[in-house]
């Protein structure tokens, strides 16, 4: 009886403890993009690193971020977070996140970083995050539609997009011309800084001179007067009733919209498959550029296994994971995947091609008060309760706040 | 019979036990008695209200962060300085001032019209207080959730009673636009709320003596010149302590504006404290969402002190 005690001690005594890992996501669970983590990345990783356990919890986009700050405070977080690149300034500033910008994988990492996914995760000179995956909206345009209209190619132009949007409204069918998704700074961002508009300085300083310059000013007329003339959906506006870009394109209720890689799968799915095409987001003066999105990899400050945490952090960021992620509209952060993406996914060759002349939005721990200030001031504008100066006077005022506050 | 045994209970003499340290064991006991009864509540009280309170006026003179052992630096009266400049805000103030305008009034008025008709001799009486009380105790969380059903732009009720009038059916978005959602708020509020007042006026219409009543009627003076000038010089005091308790409590106006609306459209529908807590969640600027609450509190405590002084010239009168 002794002997088998002893025996049995000595053994636990040898065994490695298995370190579990509580890793927060929202991969989206109706493709494959949850399903590959969990089946694919997440046990390669744990075969690597034999002792190291992975659990990954999904939760819906609105819940993430409250959930780990909460759990962070409480002294509780998670210890690793897929978080959307909005959010890293925010976390940093809370002092919840870890600084990884020491970390000796981070140097590798740090180079071989496409530029803007790796601004993405600094926050005043410092690296919070490890560049995740990264994408960017381009126009997707409904071939049915177009040729239904007598247009046989996209728009180049702004001036062109908005001129065939007209063409390509019809009231009776409810088709709309171009659906915008949104009055927020993803959604919009393209349109104003394809104009020539901007949100802010370089340095998220201030937004005097850039919410309020004449080119925003202008690219928020030239939107509200295409939705006032009927050429714009109901997503713009919102509302329980509005229909969805990416619900309405593959009926043909939008003839053309922005999105981002993901969708090629999603309408991949769907029973007839689509018939459209993917162009570059149309120039104006300001040329043609679309948002850069994505998620950075964190790391919580608090978590209980933060050399296990940044293995698998480093993970992510490897080949392996990126390549296999890419597959399912995770488009890689790194040069070196970017050829391997593109040769295995061709149709994201239109959205490599717009990453490269892509912005990030102001990455800034005020970001998302500064974002809310420009939704709500357009909704006002939209609804006519306020002029387009006046809206975004008002935004400006209340976005200069989110800046100072940051 | 009742004043008899009451004064005998009154006047029942003490009976200390032999010795002077046992009495005034006994004096100590019966002073400490109370408190040491009072204690857990109070410490309750202390550490779920008290507390929170002062950290709270603390929080907003400070750049406050969640994280534990981050610098907080001190800012002064900044946060609060903030709240006069902040163009956001504004809306907020309205939409609160404007509910408090527009609920307050109109849960008074039914709620003393329910009890004026009640008080009568209504039959069924007990299923009308019941009937009436029934919302009051209901969660504010279920009755918004209910009230957003009903007014949903797919499939709510409204739309289907809509539809049968115009004979199309129609899919209004009552909750995404400002002022049918700003209604919903208010419909909410006053269903809920009718009965706690309708309780108020039961119990003080119960009060107004009758003889006065009757005497007015048979010196032939008016219903409305009965109420003038008997009724409603009774129930007063009845009237201050709802209306103050309904301000204070329309000020803090927030689960059905956060539930049925968000405080949108573009946050046209919010309120000062749905205001406040996206600033502490949603934007993590927990110290000017504590100067925001704690401001409020000042405003609330002012019109508290407003009730004790208006109930106090009352009394005096």
């Amino acid at each position: 009886m002794i002997g088998i005690a002893s025996t049995s001690a000595a053994s636990a005594a040898s065994k490695p403890k298995t370190i579990t890992l509580q890793y927060w996501s929202t991969y989206n669970t109706a493709d494959k993009e949850a399903s590959t983590i969990a089946k694919v990345i997440i046990p390669a990783f744990e075969k690597a690193n034999p002792g190291i356990k992975v659990v990954s919890t999904i939760y819906p986009y609105a819940d993430l971020l409250n959930k780990f700050i909460a759990t962070s405070a409480a002294g509780n977080p998670p210890d690793v977070m897929r978080s959307d690149i909005a959010w890293v300034a925010q976390l940093a500033k809370q002092g919840v996140i870890q600084n990884v910008g020491g970390l000796k994988a981070f140097a590798a990492i740090k180079k071989n970083a496409l530029p803007g996914p790796l601004l993405t995760t600094e926050v005043n000179g410092k690296y919070y995050a490890f560049p995740d995956d990264t994408n960017t909206q381009a126009l997707f345009w409904n071939k049915a539609d177009f040729a239904a209209a007598g247009i046989t190619s996209p728009p180049t132009t702004i001036t062109q997009m908005l001129a065939d949007a007209q063409l390509l409204t019809v009231s009776s069918k409810q088709q709309y011309g171009l659906g915008v998704d949104g009055t927020d700074i993803w959604n919009m961002a393209p349109y104003v800084w394809s104009m020539g508009g901007s949100f802010t300085n370089a340095k998220y300083s201030t937004a005097t001179g850039y919410m309020d310059s004449q080119a925003t000013q202008t690219a928020v007329q030239t939107l509200v007067t295409a939705l006032k003339a009927g050429y714009i959906g109901s997503d713009f506006q919102g509302g329980a009733s509005a229909v969805s870009g990416e619900s309405g394109f593959p009926k043909g209720q939008y003839a053309m919209y922005i999105d981002g890689p993901w969708a090629i799968n999603t309408y991949a799915t769907l029973s007839p498959v689509p018939s459209y095409g993917i162009a570059m987001f149309p120039s104006g003066i300001g040329g043609s550029h679309s948002t850069v999105g994505g998620e950075d990899t964190v790391i919580a400050r608090n978590g209980k296994h933060i050399a296990a945490a940044e293995k698998f952090a480093e993970f992510l960021s490897a080949p392996f994971a990126q390549l296999a992620m890419a597959k399912q509209g995770d488009m890689t952060s790194f040069k070196t995947d970017s050829a391997a993406e593109v040769k295995a996914t061709p149709s994201y060759k239109i959205f490599a091609q717009q990453l490269l002349t892509s912005k990030i939005r102001a990455n800034s721990p005020g970001y998302s008060q500064l974002d809310t200030a420009w939704s709500n001031a357009i909704g006002q504008i939209l609804a006519g309760g306020v002029t387009v100066a006046a809206g975004l006077a008002s935004a400006t005022q209340l976005a200069n706040t989110a800046l100072a506050g940051s | 019979m009742v004043s008899k045994v009451s004064t005998s209970l009154e006047q029942r003499p003490v009976v200390f036990p032999p010795g002077a340290v046992s009495r005034r064991r006994y004096r100590i006991t019966r002073i400490a008695t109370p408190y040491l009864l009072l204690l857990p509540a109070g410490f309750l009280y202390a550490i779920f209200i008290v507390y929170p309170i002062f950290r709270q006026f603390d929080i907003s003179f400070y750049n406050w962060h969640i994280f534990p052992g981050v610098h907080n630096p001190f800012v002064g009266w900044s946060n609060y300085i903030r709240i006069f400049h902040d163009p956001a805000i504004r809306t907020a103030a309205f939409n609160t001032l404007l509910f408090l305008v527009i609920t307050v009034p109109i849960q008074m008025a039914l709620g003393l019209f329910a009890a004026a008709l009640v008080t009568d001799r209504l039959p069924g009486r007990g299923l009308w207080r019941a009937l009436i009380f029934i919302p009051v105790v209901t969660s504010w969380v279920v009755v918004s959730y209910v009230f957003a059903y009903i007014f949903a732009a797919q499939g709510g009720l409204a739309n289907a009673i809509v539809s049968i009038f115009v004979g199309h059916t129609v899919h209004i978005d009552w909750l995404a636009q400002t002022w049918t959602g700003n209604a919903v708020i208010w419909m909410v509020s006053i269903w809920k709320g009718v009965g706690w007042s309708f309780i108020m006026f039961l119990a003080a219409l119960d009060g107004v003596p009758r003889d006065l009543v009757e005497s007015g009627r048979v010196d032939g003076a008016s219903e409305p010149r009965i109420w003038r000038h008997v009724v409603f010089p009774n129930i007063r005091p009845t009237v201050v302590f709802v209306l103050v308790l309904l301000v204070i409590g329309a000020s803090q106006v927030f689960t059905q504006v956060y539930i049925t609306t968000g405080g949108g459209p573009f946050g046209s529908t919010g309120v000062l404290l749905t205001y406040a807590y996206k600033q502490a969640f949603s934007f993590f600027a927990f110290s000017y969402a504590a100067a925001i609450a704690s401001l409020m509190a000042v405003v609330v405590l002012g019109l508290s002190i407003l009730q004790i002084h208006l109930t106090r010239r009352n009394d005096n009168l």
